[in-house]
């Protein structure tokens, strides 16, 4: 196992009466590309910001590239690259100021560094932020801070509003930190983007981690299993009732359940059930795995009532 | 070498890599002893996380498809053709059997599926011959 860059335990943040995380548990391990998945308000923001030192958890640990943001926030930062969905930046100041403002923080290679990519980037160096167009700006606080060549790489919602040519840009720049072995944590809704770049995701919902694991991992352990009950009040075969299932929708006498670990011959077994017909089964794409931990599963019809244990209320992980 | 990654596809991503290097193979738009970029290049050029390509190129491997030049990198075997040509027609076969299956659970019976897809030969080839 490789040794974690961002270790979270037991985290939880309340504002006033709003419980925005509760009991977050998260390893980063080093040298991937981990993107944190979830709708708005479900607190990717919230937990971006108090692994940066910019929050003070109400309870649990936070560790940093082995520092404690609470305590140590300005060692923090130079070793850690983060770019904000909305950057603040002087806007007075022109491209060169503000980089030649942003190198007294870090190393005499800074400004060096910075030239590389402002021309990469295609960065109007005496231009005003002001004038800048919105995927410039972004482009500009990208541009700073990769000159400060961190050891992480922090970005929330880093292609919300861009144009496609910016958002490959933004996306080409975390595979290529990813093959130099750095450590880049997104967040994101753009499930598709995080698709392709991402070898880890966490999805998010309601201030709790639903899901997470590596992504080949999730979906090739979870399947989605769909079929049609001849008697939709009676109760299912063994075969079924016995399957590892976390989440269940009915529709009529359809029922599609997302089951983990499926054995090939568990499905042979429930594709031959007299009492069952058009058994279908697919590994679900991200995209149906994030929809899936977002939304409240049903109980299926044969669970009585009193028999309250929620299949959805449980942690999933690969 | 272009590369297509469609990640809602169904297919993982690593896989589809694995296909269309192969597919470049029997092409021939990738020749025996030719280089493929290396996992960084081939990363930024489809912006897909590099373990994946890693995943793939080891796949590659694995199938004898990519062979490793000290000190170069990976180039696409000498007897790489014949397998890949194979691997394109083991991929075709999969796909015939599942539109046979769709036909046959849509209720064609075996003989207008039979008649159905030599109809659709012949036109292939007549288009072909054009």
């Amino acid at each position: 196992m490789e040794p974690s860059t961002i270790s979270i335990k037991g985290l939880s943040k309340r504002f006033g009466k709003n419980l925005v995380l509760r009991d977050v548990e998260l390893q980063i391990p080093a040298g991937c590309v981990y993107a944190l998945l979830g709708e708005n308000g479900a607190g990717k923001t919230t937990l971006i910001r108090t692994i940066m030192g910019y929050v003070k958890p109400n309870s649990g640990s936070i560790s940093v590239l082995g520092i404690s943001p609470q305590n140590d926030p300005f060692a923090l930062r130079r070793r850690v690259g983060y770019v904000s969905d909305l950057p603040a930046l002087y806007d007075w100041m022109s491209v060169k100021q503000i980089a030649w403002f942003c190198s007294a923080f870090y190393s005499s290679s800074y400004s060096e560094n910075f030239g590389r990519w402002a021309t990469q980037f295609d960065l109007p160096q005496e231009t005003r932020i002001r004038h800048l167009s919105k995927g410039m700006r972004a482009k500009t606080a990208l541009a700073l801070v990769l000159a400060s060549d961190p050891e992480l790489l922090v970005f929330d919602e880093p292609t919300s509003g861009l144009d496609p040519l910016v958002r490959k840009e933004f996306l080409r720049s975390m595979v290529d930190l990813a093959a130099q072995g750095k450590t880049v944590l997104l967040s994101s809704h753009q499930v598709q983007e995080v698709e392709r770049v991402a070898d880890h995701v966490a999805i998010l919902h309601d201030g709790k981690i639903a899901l997470d694991g590596g992504l080949e991992q999730l979906k090739d352990t979870v399947c989605m299993l769909r079929f049609s009950m001849r008697d939709p009040l009676a109760t299912p075969p063994a075969s079924v009732l016995n399957l590892n299932s976390f989440h269940c929708e009915v529709l009529g006498r359809t029922i599609q359940m997302a089951v983990r670990h499926l054995s090939p011959e568990v499905l042979e077994q429930i594709k031959s059930e007299s009492e069952l017909m058009d058994v279908q089964w697919i590994r679900p794409s991200l995209e149906e795995l994030f929809i899936l931990c977002t939304r409240q599963s049903q109980a299926p019809p044969w669970e009585k009532p009193w028999n309250t244990k929620s299949p959805g209320g449980e942690l999933l992980r690969a | 070498m272009f590369l297509k990654i469609d990640p809602n596809n169904g297919i993982p991503i690593y896989d589809q890599i694995v296909r269309q290097v192969k597919y470049a193979v029997a092409e021939g738009t990738l020749t025996p002893g030719q280089l493929v970029p290396s996992v960084r290049e081939l990363a930024r050029l489809i912006t897909v996380n590099p373990n994946t390509i890693q995943r793939a190129y080891q796949q590659l491997q694995d199938d004898q498809v990519l062979e490793s030049i000290r000190g170069r990198g990976l180039a696409v075997c000498r007897t790489a053709v014949k397998q890949c040509v194979q691997d394109r027609h083991d991929l075709l076969r999969g796909r015939l059997e599942q539109v046979v299956q769709e036909g046959l659970r849509s209720g064609l019976e075996p003989e207008q599926l039979k008649s159905l897809f030599e109809k659709i030969l012949k036109q292939a080839a007549k288009t072909e011959e054009m």
